[in-house]
């Protein structure tokens, strides 16, 4: 049990320490034009990443110069776009860090972190295109307005982020203090009981992909009616001890309705990236403005990519949590609403974060 | 089984601070060509800064202006922005850092002055010159000037050729041009020749700061 306690605790620690770091570097971001800007080097793996995109999105300019004339330097083009989303998604506002706190505070199907990473990265392409079509297409606006539109949007993106989060916070606090309680109190007698092995309906047929827990649904009845669709292609998230409290928000949404991860995809995907909007306007500057749309969604899926990896492994990570608190009693639970709770903090930090500026997304407009 | 979730956990975790820690990465790039302006009694009264954007920026930044021949625009046209331009770079304390004899030196320059853009219709680019006046000229015998962005929204880099000027500088004056290290980075993929011109602007890291170095025994 001891261990146990210590795992959870690790798990815990090793969310927040995500947020933690994002705050790190927002203090030294802040530390003033003096300080703090040789003793963060940037190497490995992060540095590659920057150096590379940076590349890529410099080529980007010549290919589309080179596509008025040449039609294969469109396919380069299009080649080069992909390859810089892929390498794009490792900056900040783009929803990767939003993305898998959301995937460990809920319950979710790898296939659905996927769809949300790729809903979310082409709404982001969308929302570039949209705009520089309507503000510098359309009605001619200068960059300064472009600016000042995206200005809002991302207050607007950034402020649904910190509700989101809020609202994790919320429905998996609640989760916490519950399982805590739990745990004081001993624990209960389904979860306590190794014995319920076996599934009780038919719906288990299905493929589990991870959840190998035991299902007892006649020994802890929950509320089928209020929205527990076990369609074929959903994997049910019922825990032991998953129902011993009243349902949740979500919950009631219906495990697989989009309705639930909506919210995530517009809170990460409204806000388009400025090196998205650059190519757009250069695009259409030198009369190719096709070729930046599409250069704009290949970037997005390419970006969708990135995220949907990392998606996957956070939906890894919590499937592994919830097997390895399925074979321990309270504690489990415990560890695993902690693990909730401290995701959906990370949320909601991220979104305060980037919305006082403190933590450095993206900026434009200033020349 | 815990040995895994913990190493996944822990992958997440890195990913995640790995990437999240890289704060930006470019989307405007700056080609540098600095003067350095001296008083007949041997100090330093400004930096002269000549900013060449590069041509993604430059038709981002130039969208919507108003142009009486197409494809280009005069230095009246493109007053308004670069009005613009240095009032917002104040903010940004200019991205120019002093210091002399070794001493940082803050808050040391006033407002720019004769500031303009310039618009180059052949190569798309526009540039944006302005003077930085020091709030007291200096006299020393060691000045750096570096110039960067913390943030890194904007790589700054020095122009291939005659990066720095010193104007009426006493004869004894030298001057050293230092480029952002980029020995983390060893540049193996060229995509064309583009690059090969703009290798300093692919210096990242720790030193990206392009600093001058003034020395006046």
């Amino acid at each position: 049990m001891r261990l146990t306690r210590c795992i959870a605790m690790a798990a815990v620690i090793l969310v927040l320490a995500v947020a933690a770091d994002a705050l790190a570097t927002a203090a030294s971001a802040q530390a003033g034009p003096f300080g703090a800007i040789h003793s963060a080097p940037v190497t490995g793996i992060a540095g590659w990443i920057l150096a590379k995109q940076a590349l890529f999105y410099r080529a980007l300019s010549g290919l589309i110069r080179a596509s008025k004339t040449d039609g294969s330097a469109y396919w380069g083009l299009m080649g080069i776009s992909f390859i810089y989303g892929i390498f794009h998604a490792a900056g900040p506002g783009h929803g990767k860090a939003v993305i898998s706190s959301y995937l460990l505070a809920n319950e979710e199907t790898w296939r659905r972190g996927i769809a949300l990473s790729f809903a979310s990265a082409l709404l982001q392409a969308l929302t570039a295109v949209v705009i520089v079509a309507v503000a510098a297409v359309l009605i001619g606006a200068t960059a300064k307005v472009m600016g000042d539109t995206v200005r809002v949007i991302e207050v607007v993106s950034y402020t649904l982020i910190v509700l989101l989060g809020a609202r994790l916070i919320w429905v998996k606090g609640r989760g916490f203090l519950h399982a805590l309680r739990t745990v004081r109190s001993g624990p209960e007698p389904a979860a306590a009981e190794p014995a319920d092995a076996h599934h009780v309906h038919a719906a288990d047929a299905h493929c589990h992909h991870h959840d190998r827990s035991h299902h007892d649904h006649a020994a802890q009845p929950h509320d089928h009616a209020l929205g527990h669709h076990h369609g074929a292609d959903e994997e049910e998230d019922v825990l032991p001890w998953g129902h011993a409290h009243g349902p949740e928000p979500e919950e009631l949404a219906g495990p697989g309705g989009w309705r639930r991860g909506l919210s995530a995809i517009v809170a990460v995907g409204l806000r388009p990236c400025s090196g998205a909007i650059i190519v757009l306007i250069f695009a259409l500057a030198q009369g190719l403005f096709w070729a930046g749309v599409a250069s704009t969604f290949v970037m997005g899926v390419g970006t969708a990519i990135t995220v949907a990896a990392i998606a996957t492994l956070a939906v890894a990570a919590k499937a592994m949590a919830k097997r390895f608190a399925a074979t321990r009693n309270g504690y489990g639970s415990l560890l695993l609403r902690g693990v909730e709770v401290g995701a959906a903090l990370a949320v909601m930090a991220f979104g305060v974060l980037m919305l006082t500026g403190t933590m450095a997304s993206e900026r434009m407009g200033m020349f | 089984m815990i040995q895994r979730f913990i190493s996944v956990m822990a992958g997440l975790a890195c990913i995640v601070a790995a990437t999240g820690r890289v704060d930006a990465h470019p989307h405007v790039w700056v080609t540098m060509t600095e003067e350095l302006l001296y008083a007949a009694d041997g100090s330093v009264t400004g930096v002269r800064h000549a900013w060449a954007f590069d041509d993604m920026f430059s038709a981002f930044a130039t969208q919507g202006l108003e142009q009486k021949t197409k494809g280009t625009f005069t230095r009246e046209e493109l007053a308004p922005l670069a009005k613009v331009n240095v009032e917002s770079l104040k903010e940004y304390a200019y991205f120019t850092y002093a210091k002399v004899d070794g001493k940082r030196r803050k808050d040391a320059f006033l407002d720019p002055i004769d500031y303009y853009l310039d618009y180059d219709a052949k190569e798309t680019v526009l540039t944006l010159h302005f003077t930085l006046p020091f709030k007291t000229p200096v006299k020393a015998k060691a000045i750096e000037i570096e110039v960067y962005d913390p943030e890194f929204f904007i790589d700054f880099g020095f122009a291939e050729k005659d990066p720095v000027r010193l104007v009426s500088a006493p004869a004894p004056c030298t001057v050293a041009v230092e480029k952002p290290h980029d020995d983390n980075f060893p540049i193996t993929l060229r995509l064309d020749q583009a690059f090969q011109t703009s290798e300093a602007n692919i210096g990242m890291g720790a030193n990206f700061a392009n600093r001058i170095a003034v020395n006046c025994p």
